[in-house]
């Protein structure tokens, strides 16, 4: 069950980052590749939790329901790191969006095919 | 004195960058006054800092009280005060620059100075940094704020460039962080210096697929060959200060991660081979490009990858003289492009296509803004007596040191390339009639004074190279010695 669970979980977020990979390299809407971008950080952030994971493991926060006891903690500094990057993660989404929104303006379209000034 | 400290360089343009609209609401010129009294505030405590550094004993911070491995330090020493320094004063002159260029009206100088402050502040912070992560953290404040300075015109293909350059730079922060990852996986620290000792029992076949995702992250924001793509794009589409910042800060702070993870806290067999190819490949694409490029800022931007291409390569030999001639070629890159890109604000300025043609006989109607320009391609192209042609000199010395000698035959084909494609440039500023009348755009003072500071380096250190070279060496060896880098930062643990 356990080596179910984690084979599992490192082949969710490798399938979620080549997903996102697929999508923000061949799909042609902008609005995709955005998605895209954020399907991929999903996955990556998946694969960070993942690792720090330890088998069995509780919360790391020091209470007194744990100290002094031998209990197993996860790894806290990944789960630290995840939380950065997914205000990261929001920050590009949001300005990526912003930034479909004016090429939808300019442009009246969402199609990268016919967005072409600049030599793609 | 007990105001010179590292955190300022990072904490007062952010803090400011945030308050700036509240200063906006209290007094409006304050938006434009605030950002300069701040960069000109961190250009001194750089300098200051800089000058009196005690060699080998670099400033090392402790951000909020924890020990390095597990809080984050910031590291002020030979190399990296230098980059900052560089990247302080280039924030001024940008500044000085850009406080009345082009009236664009209350609001936008709002938006544009904060994304500047952030700019500033991140590619600070990427270079200080002496934690891994913290290092990912900075780099995506820079490229988010690059993203919004390159959209930052209404009028032009801006948000074409700008969408384009924040595609390839999410996929590369996606590349840092999996390499992060990675790397915490197999040594279970974010400080470099601990990386830099534990790295060694890293499985080799590990490490290299570590040095692989971080040459492709980084590579892209120091514009290296296959993920340049946005670099004309972006150059030719945001302001020419911003052009000018880009060339000067963030290819700078792209580069100088790249050769702190591989020369400090990853050793890895062949990576520098790697290097150089990648460097050579960046080179040859970028300059004969440029060639090609009717349109004066693309032109730039080209030249500016085939730069970054050739210190690139300069780091590539692991020798004491590549390190200095990468320095060397660093620095005047920084230097010079900026003054390029700054002439070419106003070159530009007038002209709707922004086309080389369109500039025919502007070395009558502009000529200081045209003798600018000209300063700087003569420079940039290696002749002496400015500073380029001794970055050029340190280079091919170096390049002659590791026996490489069709590197050395490259440089010289590249220069050669250079030189026809800007004087392409100055023949038509100087030596053609002019078109039509043209409307003309006076620099105004202030562009003026930026312009002749940045001219006045380029030609005191062309004509007294021993300026800097002291501190070039000093940061050399800074650079090359890491088992003190590790001693400073972590006193008990050592390289064994």
């Amino acid at each position: 069950m356990q080596e179910f669970l984690t084979y599992g979980i490192y082949g969710t977020a490798f399938f979620l980052m080549l997903l996102g990979l697929y999508a923000a390299l061949v799909k042609k809407n902008l609005v995709k590749i955005v998605i895209g971008l954020s399907v991929l950080d999903s996955g990556l952030h998946l694969l960070f939790v993942a690792v720090g994971y330890i088998s069995n493991g509780t919360a790391p926060i020091f209470s007194p329901a744990v100290v002094g006891k031998n209990v197993v903690m996860v790894d806290p500094v990944p789960q630290a790191l995840v939380l950065t990057a997914i205000v990261i993660g929001f920050g590009v989404t949001a300005v990526a969006l912003a930034l479909v929104v004016r090429l939808y303006r300019k442009h009246n379209t969402t199609n990268i095919d016919e967005i072409k000034n600049l030599k793609w | 004195m007990v105001i010179s400290d590292p955190v300022y360089f990072i904490a007062l343009p952010l803090l400011t960058a945030f308050l700036l609209p509240l200063f906006g609401k209290i007094y409006k010129p304050l938006i434009g006054i605030i950002p300069g009294l701040v960069f000109a505030f961190i250009a001194y405590i750089s300098f200051d800092l800089y000058l009196n550094l005690v060699p080998g004993k670099p400033i090392v911070i402790q951000l909020a009280g924890w020990a390095p491995p597990w809080g984050i330090n910031l590291v002020f020493s030979e190399f990296s005060g230098f980059v900052v320094t560089l990247i302080t004063f280039l924030a001024f002159l940008v500044w000085v620059y850009s406080y009345n260029f082009k009236k664009v009206g209350f609001d936008n100088s709002k938006k544009y100075f904060t994304l500047l402050m952030l700019l500033v502040a991140g590619s600070i912070g990427v270079v200080l940094t002496g934690d891994i992560f913290n290092m990912f953290v900075f780099l995506e404040i820079t490229a988010i704020s690059s993203y919004g300075l390159t959209a930052f015109y209404k009028g032009r293909d801006s948000a074409e460039a700008a969408f384009k350059f924040l595609l390839i730079g999410s996929l590369s922060s996606t590349f840092i962080l999996l390499a992060i990852l990675l790397l915490y996986k197999q040594v279970g620290t974010l400080n470099m210096a601990e990386i830099a000792v534990k790295a060694q029992s890293i499985d080799p076949k590990m490490k290299s697929i570590i040095a692989i995702l971080f040459m492709i992250g980084l590579g892209i924001e120091a514009e290296m060959f296959p993920m340049n793509g946005w670099v004309p794009d972006a150059y030719s589409q945001a302001p020419a200060p911003v052009a000018a910042s880009f060339a000067g800060m963030l290819a700078k702070s792209g580069i100088y991660a790249l050769v702190r993870v591989f020369y400090t806290v990853l050793e890895v067999d062949g990576i520098f081979d790697l290097l150089l190819i990648m460097g050579i490949l960046t080179i040859i694409f970028a300059e004969f490009s440029a060639m090609r490029q009717t349109r004066l800022r693309r032109m730039l931007a080209y030249s500016s990858i085939g730069q970054m291409g050739l210190i690139m390569v300069a780091f590539s030999f692991n020798t004491k003289a590549g390190i200095f001639a990468g320095l060397f070629l660093m620095f005047n890159h920084a230097i010079i492009k900026s003054l390029l890109f700054l002439a070419s604000g106003f070159l530009t300025y007038s002209t709707k296509q922004k086309k080389i043609r369109d500039l025919d006989g502007f070395g009558k109607i502009m000529p200081f803004t045209s003798l600018m320009f000209g300063l700087g391609a003569f420079a940039i192209v290696g002749l002496p007596p400015f500073s380029g042609f001794w970055g050029k000199l340190n280079m091919l010395v170096a390049t002659a040191d590791s026996n490489l000698y069709f590197v050395i035959a490259l440089i010289l084909l590249v220069a050669v390339v250079e030189v026809v494609y800007y004087f392409k440039v100055i023949g038509r500023l100087y030596f053609r009639q002019q078109h039509k009348e043209v409307e003309v755009h006076k620099p105004t003072w202030n562009a003026i004074a930026a312009m002749s500071v940045l001219a006045i380096v380029i030609i005191g250190v062309g004509i007294y190279p021993d300026l800097i070279t002291d501190y070039l060496t000093k940061a050399t060896n800074e650079l090359f010695d890491k088992a003190s880098y590790i001693h400073n930062v972590l006193p008990n643990l050592s390289l064994n």
